[in-house]
């Protein structure tokens, strides 16, 4: 894990990720807010790389950038141009204490807990996941699709025009 | 959990710089989301006012001028000027004459109707293939129009009492070429275009016009025909001596663009079928009545109409007994057809208004005139 | 005679990987640490990119497509530039870039420069991962399919960028209408490509490959309703014909792409015949065998079939836009959930149930033959079940009118002439 290159992108992707995070809530534009959260995202894909965890780096570009980001920026399309302000507004104050407090805790987690470190990162290939996923942890697996059929199914609902819905009521 | 979204109306302009070949027509559509809702047309782009031009010139001199209404049909409406002021003034046309004018404007008609289907799939987004093929075909018809009237799209043909010249030597060679090349065009056109599952459902049950709203709009040609409402003023009305030719009129189903488009696709093929049949049965003798240059026809009115490749086109001409028409009107069939535009493009999307537009086959050099 | 096999030397041009290594290690001895990361990026980038890409996009994109249309609509192409035109994308090139690139005053200036760049480095970066021989791959990531699939998530928020900068709303609606579009086909994309991955049993590309060269079958044969199913699914995402709402009428007004002019625009263009090359590319190398090409790599460089795979598969790209019309938009999207995605779901239904029984059961390798032959007769059925399953019934369309004599008013449909 050590090397020059290593090291240089570490400090590359923090500078990317954590300026950009930093544009999410700095920026006036809602718009351009939602764009600095697609390149926070694309820094913590890198930091997935750089762990040799290319294959949740990938599924992290494909679902955050690729679904989840496009569905903010529909959200944010489709309202009005008043509400798109992204200033500051009077939960300024409360938000930083709370931020803050967050930090606290964190901080005081990562100082006391006994990290491990190996000199090489285990190979764990994406069949190793795959079966992971489906042995010890399937049900949790299935639980997620089942939620995530809640979620299609209630956006389903909630866009059905009034004639849709009488063709399909049950009398 | 309806009415949670609420949605709001907005106008947008469909014209009148088109991306398809309709010229300059407007419509501003009322758009709710993807559905029109309403639709409301805005003409004159094009008027030049020829109407009261007309007035001013004698019934010889306004020829040219019914060229240019529905340009790319000229025959036609040379053919009807000229019948109105024969009616108008009494004038027999020999039977050569008539042979020929039907000749000219049955490939006018072809020639229209290659365009229009061009355009047509066009319209659904097929880009310019159909157009490219259909092209080639009219360009051969357009050869013809050069030979015999000299010039291509504002030919200037008709003559009050028959036709300008005579037929000249490459004249009938050339309309043999076209007869044997159009048919197996007609069938590849249908195989590529009437066969394609995404033409059929781009134009299938769009801007579907009832019969009855068919009559009451007061619409004719392929618009009415693809309603399923026999009616063909050839067959009808005939001018022309169009009673001794044998040929079908073809109806639609149920009045779709889909039907227009397979409507103007047979036409074609019975147009073939008159050309060939006046061609066999061409008669010998004069080509023309002899008329006075400044004609002055007794005073009284005259109606006259013919099917244009877009419906009935009728010229209406009141005459005071001087050598100018006192008024000169034009019933432009593409004018009237739009009236049912509203009742074809409501409840659809703006693409599909835009399919609409293409099976109307309209031109706006007669819809403003 | 025996076959020649690439060997090691710098001037053995079938396997170019020589010479990028000869130019690195040479690098490495001269330059600081760490130089050499940098100049390897570099060299990568100007290989598979400049090298090999842009070509391709110049000629075959722009010119041959241009030419070939031509062909298939009854006319010539250009050919006026140049000997038969050749010249015609430098000098598409030249107008483009001396154009006034217009920007409206009261747009997003920003958003609006960078949304030609968020389109055009995904198609430069897809190129990072395709095999173009046994040896010649930029960066041979063990993940390399899903590489591509993210990558191409990423042009779709080009194209909320521009729709979005232009101040227009109009193209504000084009974008969420084409940005809809793109994400609903990315899923049947993502399905039928699963299909490929379970027969292959591996996520990278070169081992995709090296599967096809090893069973001496071309997973596209193995799989022959992924192929199709991707083919559909990546016109979609590269926004051509018969699904190009992007370019044509969408509210006729406008298109996302408006407010764009100049060599703004024409990166645009161009990147979309770059993506489009790239999508190819992908094509060739997961369903139609790569470099491989059933023993022949060994006398022509793979290279060469490689690049002649893809530019045969863009013709395909161009067949299709020249001979179909468009679908509309609802229309579009009804045919990626309700069609589409079933059919990839049954597809690798299929193909998971026969990878596993060839693996548990143990048979040997030229039962994937068998698998073959039957999977390309049941992608046909199934394609043709499924559609009449769900009523395209393209037979029950009438393509003759009714003919009758005389004129007489309506005559209804049922009446018998």
């Amino acid at each position: 894990m050590d090397g020059f290159g290593v090291t240089f992108a570490f400090w590359v992707l923090a500078a990317i990720t954590l300026i950009s995070a930093s544009g999410v809530m700095y920026s006036r534009n809602l718009f351009h807010a939602v764009l600095f959260l697609i390149l926070t995202f694309i820094g913590v894909a890198g930091f997935f790389v750089l762990l040799s965890a290319e294959f949740i780096a990938m599924a992290q570009v494909i679902i955050y950038v690729g679904a989840i980001a496009v569905l903010v920026l529909f959200a944010v399309l489709l309202t009005p141009r008043a509400s798109r302000d992204n200033a500051e507004t009077r939960m300024a104050l409360p938000g930083a204490l709370l931020a803050v407090c967050l930090a606290a805790v964190f901080l005081f987690v990562i100082h006391d807990t006994g990290w491990k470190t190996t000199a090489e990162p285990p190979a764990i290939s994406t069949s190793d996941l795959g079966n992971a996923l489906l042995e010890i942890w399937v049900l949790p697996f299935l639980l997620a699709s089942v939620l995530l059929t809640a979620a299609l199914i209630g956006a389903i609902m909630l866009t059905r025009s009034a004639e849709e819905e009488a063709e399909d009521a049950l009398l | 959990m309806t009415g949670a979204i609420k949605s709001e109306p907005f106008v947008i302009n469909i014209g009148p710089q088109h991306p398809s070949t309709h010229g300059v027509f407007r419509i501003r559509a009322t758009v709710d989301g993807e559905k029109v809702i309403d639709a409301e047309m805005v003409m004159g782009y094009l008027h030049r006012s020829m109407e009261k031009l007309a007035e001013e010139r004698t019934y010889t001199q306004n020829i040219p001028f019914t060229d240019r209404t529905d340009y790319l049909s000229s025959m036609s409406n040379n053919l009807g000027y000229c019948l109105a002021v024969e009616k108008l003034a009494g004038i027999e046309v020999p039977a050569r004459g008539n042979a020929i004018r039907v000749i000219m404007a049955e490939l006018q008609r072809l020639a229209s109707h290659c365009m229009a289907i061009g355009a047509f799939a066009n319209d659904t987004g097929a880009w310019q293939t159909p157009v490219m093929w259909a092209f080639r075909e009219r360009e051969k018809i357009l050869d013809i129009f050069e030979v015999t009237s000299g010039a291509r799209l504002t030919c200037n043909y008709m003559r009050i009492g028959g036709v300008a010249f005579d037929l000249r030597t490459p004249f009938e060679p050339m309309v043999r070429q076209v007869l044997a090349d159009l048919p197996p065009f007609i069938d590849e056109m249908e195989n590529l275009l009437s066969g394609n599952e995404i033409f059929i459902s781009r134009t299938r049950g769009i801007g579907v016009l009832s019969p009855e709203m068919a009559t009451n709009a007061s619409l004719s040609g392929p618009m009415l025909r693809g309603s399923g409402i026999a009616w063909d003023l050839r067959k009808a009305d005939p001018y022309c001596g169009y009673e001794q030719y044998d040929f079908a009129i073809p109806i639609g189903y149920r009045g779709d663009s889909y039907d227009r488009f397979i409507v103007r696709l047979e036409e074609m093929r019975q147009s073939v079928k008159i050309v060939r049949q006046a061609l066999d049965g061409l008669p010998t003798g004069p080509f023309r009545t002899e008329v006075p240059l400044a004609l002055r026809p007794p005073s009284g009115e005259a109606y006259a109409r013919i099917e244009s490749p877009r419906g009935e086109l009728g010229y209406y001409l009141v005459s005071d007994g001087g050598p100018s028409p006192f008024r000169f009107h034009i019933r432009p069939p593409s004018f009237i057809n739009l009236s049912a535009l509203k009742e074809m493009t409501v409840g659809g999307t703006v693409a599909d208004a835009i399919v609409v537009l293409g099976s109307v086959d309209l031109v706006v050099g007669e819809i403003d005139r | 005679m025996m076959p020649f096999l690439a060997s090691d030397k710098w001037y053995d041009l079938r396997d170019l990987s020589n010479i990028s290594r000869e130019i690195l290690e040479g690098a490495d001895r001269v330059l600081p640490f760490g130089i050499v990361y940098v100049l390897a990026a570099l060299l990568g980038f100007v290989a598979s990119f400049l090298i090999f890409v842009l070509p391709s996009q110049l000629f075959v994109g722009v010119y041959g497509e241009r030419k070939l249309i031509g062909r298939i609509q009854s006319r010539y192409g250009p050919n006026r530039v140049g000997p038969f035109g050749l010249l015609q994308p430098i000098a598409d090139a030249i107008k483009l870039i001396q154009k006034e690139a217009l920007t409206p005053t009261r747009s997003d200036r920003v958003v609006m420069y960078i949304a030609p760049l968020f389109f055009v480095a995904p198609a430069v970066l897809l190129f990072a991962v395709i095999p173009f021989g046994p040896n010649m791959i930029f960066a041979d990531v063990p993940v390399s399919l899903m590489y591509f699939l993210a990558i191409s998530s990423l042009p779709v928020l080009a194209n909320f960028m521009a729709g979005w900068s232009a101040n227009n709303k109009y193209s504000l609606f084009g974008a969420i209408r084409i940005v809809a579009m793109t994400i609903s086909y990315e899923t049947p994309l993502v399905m039928s490509l699963l299909g490929a991955v379970v027969i292959a049993g591996t996520l990278n590309l070169q081992g995709m490959v090296l599967w096809a060269d090893e069973y001496k079958i071309w997973l596209g044969f193995v799989t022959p309703l992924a192929l199709v199913i991707y083919f559909i699914c990546v016109s979609a995402e590269l926004n051509r014909t018969p699904t190009d709402i992007a370019e044509a009428e969408s509210e006729i007004v406008a298109g996302y792409l408006t407010e764009y002019s100049g060599m703004k625009w024409g990166l645009f263009y161009g990147m979309d015949i770059g993506y489009a090359i790239a999508a190819s590319a992908f094509a060739v190398t997961v369903f139609l065998g790569g470099w491989t090409l059933f023993g022949l790599e060994q006398w022509v460089p793979p290279w060469l079939i490689f690049i002649g795979k893809t530019h045969l598969f863009y013709m395909l790209f161009i067949w299709t836009r020249g001979t179909l019309p468009r679908l509309r938009s609802d229309q579009l999207m009804a045919f990626a959930w309700k069609f589409l995605l079933p059919l990839a779901l049954f597809n690798l239904f299929i193909v998971a149930t026969e990878r596993m029984i060839w693996a548990e059961e143990g048979y040997p390798d030229a039962y994937v033959y068998l698998f073959a032959m039957f999977n390309i007769l049941v992608s046909i059925l199934l394609l043709f079940f499924w559609a009449d399953f769900n009523g395209y019934k393209p037979g029950d369309t009438p393509t003759r009118p009714r003919l009758v004599k005389e004129p007489r008013g309506y005559v209804p449909v049922e009446e018998q002439l």
